[in-house]
C-alpha cells in the first residue's frame, strides 16, 4: 500500500499518459483522438507538478512572514505547468477547429474513412 | 554591439503589429514580413564576426546564468539563425504575389511567428524555453498547412497536429524528467551535471526527447505526417517547412545527443536510423507522380543523410552534416518555390503535366534544374561539396560498418538522381499539352528563386565563404566543455 501512497501522483500521471496514448492509437473518431491528446497533456502537467511537490509543505506565496523557503514546494514546475496549460489550450482549440473543417469536407469524423491522402 | 535577443523580439513585434498596419492600408501588410526578416538577416550577419571571436550569452531579467532564462548565441546558433532569416526573407518576397487567398494578414502573422519559433529554438539556452519555441513553431505550422482550408490541407494538418502534439508532449515529459533529476532547466547546467545521474533514467529521458524531436525531424518510423503536410501546404510554406522547420528537429536531436547527454554510445544507432530514413525516403520518392509529394519524400531522404552524418561524430562528420543542412535548405526551398509556381501556372500537381515547361518558363525551369542537380550532388553546386564531405568523413572513420553505410547511402543517391533526372528530362525534352497560354513567372517570384540559385552556385564554387562558421559550429557541438564554459563561466 505504501508504494501506491508514496507514488500516487506519478502513477496517476503515467496512467493518464498511457490512457491518452491508447485512445490515440485505437479510437477511430477524430474527436476522441483529440480528447486523447488532451489526456496526454493533462498527464504531463500532473507529472510536472508532482516533480516539484514536497510532502507536507505549502504553496510558495510569501504573504505571511511565517512562511520561509524551507517549508514551501518548488515553484518552478508550477510556472512551467501554467505555460504548458496555455499551450495545451491553443493546440486543443486549433485541433477542434481543423476537425470542424475536416468534417465539412468529408462528412465524417471516422479517420479510417478519411482517405484523401494515401501513402 | 547588437543585442541578439532582437533576433527573436523583432519578428515577434512585427508579427503582432501586422493588423495595426492593416488598419492604415491593406496593401502594406504583406511587406511587413520582408522588412522584419531583412532586418533580422542584417543583424545576424553583423553578429557573425563577433560570435566567431567570442560567443554571446544574453541573460534575461538580470540574474546570472543558471538561474535565468538565457540565450546562448554560439556559432551553431548564429549559423542556423542566419539561414532561417535568410530563407524566410526570400520566401516572404515570394509570398507577396503568391498568396492571394484571404485572410492574407493571418498568413503573414503566422509566417512571422513560425520564424520566431525557429530562431528561438536555435538560440535559446534554456530547455523549457526550447519547448515553448518549439510549440510556437509547431502550432503556427499546423495552422499554415491548413491555410487554404481545402480537403487535402485540413486532412494533412490534422495528421500533422496529432503526431506533432504527441511529439511535443514527449519533449515535455523529457524536460520534466530532466528537471526532476537536476532541478535546473539551464542546458549548460544540466550538461555539466549529467554524469551524476543514473544512466538508465538518463536513457529513458533521452529516448523521450529523441522521439519528440524525431517526429518534427521526420526520422524514419516517425515520418508519416511529412509527405502529406508538405505537399498540401501552400508552396511558400512547403519551402519553409522543408527548408527550416524539419532542420530545427535535427538541431534538437543534435543538441540533446551531443551537448546535453554526451551520449556517444547511441551515435551508431543514430547513424543507422539516418541511413534507414535516407533509403525509405528516396525509395518512396521514386514512385511518386505528384511533384510536391516527390519533393517531400526527397526531404525525408535528405534528413536521413544529415542525421547519418551527425552519427559519424568526428569533427568532419558534424561539419559535413551542418553543410548538408545549409545546402539542402537552399536547394529544397528553391525547388519548392519553383515547383510551386509551375503548379500555379499549369494547374496540376502531377509530374506529367510539367512536360515541356522548359521552353515556356525557361528561368524557373533552369532554377529548378540547378536545385535538383545540387540535391543529387553534382559539381559545381553546393550539394556536391556537402555530399563529398559526408562521404569523406565516413571513409575517414576507418570502421567497416561505416564503409557499408556509405555504400548504401550512395545507392540511395543514385535512386535520387534517377527521379530528378527524369523530371528535368521531362521539363526540357518532352512535348507538353495545352502550354500555349503559359508565360514566365513575374518579378516577385523570380527574385527569390534567382537569389537561391546564385547562392547554391556561389557556395558550390567557393565553399570557403561558410566553412569557417561551419567548423566553429561543429566544434561547438563536439566540445561540450566549451559550451558549458560560455554559459557558466570558468574553464
Amino acid at each position: 500500500m505504501s508504494l501506491i501512497y508514496n507514488w500516487m501522483y506519478y502513477i496517476a500521471s503515467g496512467g493518464l499518459i498511457l490512457i491518452g496514448m491508447y485512445i490515440i492509437l485505437v479510437k477511430t473518431n477524430l474527436i476522441k483522438i483529440i480528447i486523447g491528446l488532451n489526456f496526454i497533456d493533462t498527464g504531463v502537467n500532473i507529472l510536472l507538478v508532482c516533480i516539484g511537490y514536497v510532502k507536507g509543505r505549502t504553496a510558495p506565496i510569501f504573504s505571511t512572514s511565517r512562511i520561509n523557503p524551507t517549508n514551501v514546494v518548488d515553484p518552478v514546475p508550477q510556472a512551467l505547468v501554467l505555460t504548458a496549460i496555455v499551450i495545451g489550450v491553443a493546440v486543443l482549440a486549433l485541433a477542434l477547429s481543423i476537425a470542424i473543417k475536416v468534417y465539412e469536407h468529408n462528412k465524417t469524423l471516422n479517420v479510417t474513412k478519411i482517405r484523401g491522402l494515401k501513402w | 554591439m547588437v543585442n541578439p535577443s532582437l533576433l527573436i523580439g523583432l519578428p515577434l513585434a512585427f508579427a503582432f503589429s501586422i493588423p495595426l498596419f492593416g488598419l492604415i492600408s491593406k496593401k502594406i501588410e504583406k511587406y511587413i514580413p520582408i522588412i522584419a526578416l531583412f532586418i533580422n538577416m542584417v543583424i545576424s550577419f553583423m553578429l557573425i564576426p563577433q560570435i566567431l571571436k567570442k560567443p554571446i550569452v544574453v541573460s534575461i531579467g538580470g540574474w546570472s546564468p543558471p538561474f535565468c532564462i538565457n540565450l546562448v548565441v554560439g556559432p551553431l546558433g548564429i549559423l542556423l539563425a542566419t539561414l532561417i532569416s535568410g530563407i524566410g526573407f526570400l520566401v516572404s518576397i515570394y509570398a507577396v504575389s503568391y498568396i492571394k487567398e484571404e485572410p492574407t494578414e493571418k498568413y503573414h502573422i503566422l509566417f512571422l511567428l513560425l520564424m520566431v519559433g525557429a530562431i528561438g529554438i536555435v538560440l535559446t539556452g534554456d530547455i523549457f524555453n526550447l519547448f515553448v519555441f518549439f510549440e510556437i513553431l509547431c502550432i503556427s505550422s499546423y495552422a499554415l498547412v491548413a491555410y487554404y482550408k481545402d480537403k487535402e490541407g485540413t486532412e494533412a494538418a490534422m495528421k500533422y497536429l496529432i503526431q506533432g502534439s504527441v511529439g511535443s508532449s514527449f519533449i515535455l515529459i523529457g524536460v520534466a524528467l530532466l528537471y526532476g533529476f537536476f532541478g535546473t532547466l539551464n542546458m549548460a547546467d544540466i550538461a555539466s551535471r549529467i554524469t551524476s545521474a543514473n544512466p538508465t533514467y538518463l536513457f529513458i529521458t533521452l529516448a523521450f526527447l529523441i522521439t519528440g524531436f524525431g517526429i518534427e525531424a521526420a526520422i524514419f518510423p516517425l515520418n508519416a505526417w511529412l509527405p502529406d503536410a508538405h505537399s498540401s501546404a501552400p508552396s511558400s510554406i512547403s519551402a519553409i517547412l522543408s527548408g527550416i522547420a524539419i532542420k530545427t528537429g535535427v538541431y534538437g536531436v543534435a543538441r540533446m545527443v551531443y551537448t546535453i547527454f554526451n551520449a556517444n554510445s547511441i551515435l551508431l544507432f543514430i547513424a543507422f536510423l539516418g541511413l534507414l530514413t535516407l533509403l525509405i525516403g528516396e525509395m518512396c520518392a521514386f514512385r511518386q507522380d505528384d511533384i510536391k509529394r516527390l519533393l517531400a519524400y526527397s526531404s525525408i531522404g535528405q534528413i536521413g543523410l544529415i542525421i547519418f552524418a551527425l552519427g559519424i561524430a568526428t569533427s568532419l562528420g558534424v561539419f559535413a552534416s551542418l553543410f548538408q543542412i545549409v545546402s539542402h535548405a537552399l536547394a529544397k526551398a528553391l525547388l519548392f518555390l519553383a515547383a510551386g509556381y509551375m503548379i500555379y501556372r499549369v494547374g496540376s500537381k502531377s509530374i506529367a503535366s510539367l512536360n515541356g515547361l522548359g521552353k515556356k518558363m525557361p528561368l524557373t525551369s533552369f532554377a529548378f534544374t540547378i536545385g535538383s542537380f545540387s540535391l543529387i550532388g553534382l559539381p559545381p553546386f553546393a550539394g556536391f561539396v556537402s555530399k563529398l564531405s559526408i562521404v569523406y568523413a565516413a571513409m575517414q572513420v576507418k570502421k567497416p560498418v561505416f564503409l557499408a553505410f556509405i555504400a548504401i547511402a550512395l545507392i540511395a543517391t543514385i535512386i535520387e538522381a534517377g527521379y530528378f533526372f527524369k523530371i528535368v528530362q521531362n521539363l526540357y525534352f518532352k512535348e507538353g499539352k495545352n502550354l500555349d497560354k503559359i508565360t514566365e513567372s513575374s518579378g516577385y517570384i523570380l527574385i527569390p528563386i534567382a537569389i537561391l540559385a546564385i547562392l547554391i552556385i556561389v557556395i558550390g564554387v567557393h565553399p570557403q565563404f561558410i566553412t569557417g562558421l561551419l567548423k566553429a559550429s561543429a566544434r561547438e557541438l563536439l566540445e561540450r566543455a566549451g559550451y558549458i564554459g560560455w554559459v557558466l563561466g570558468g574553464t
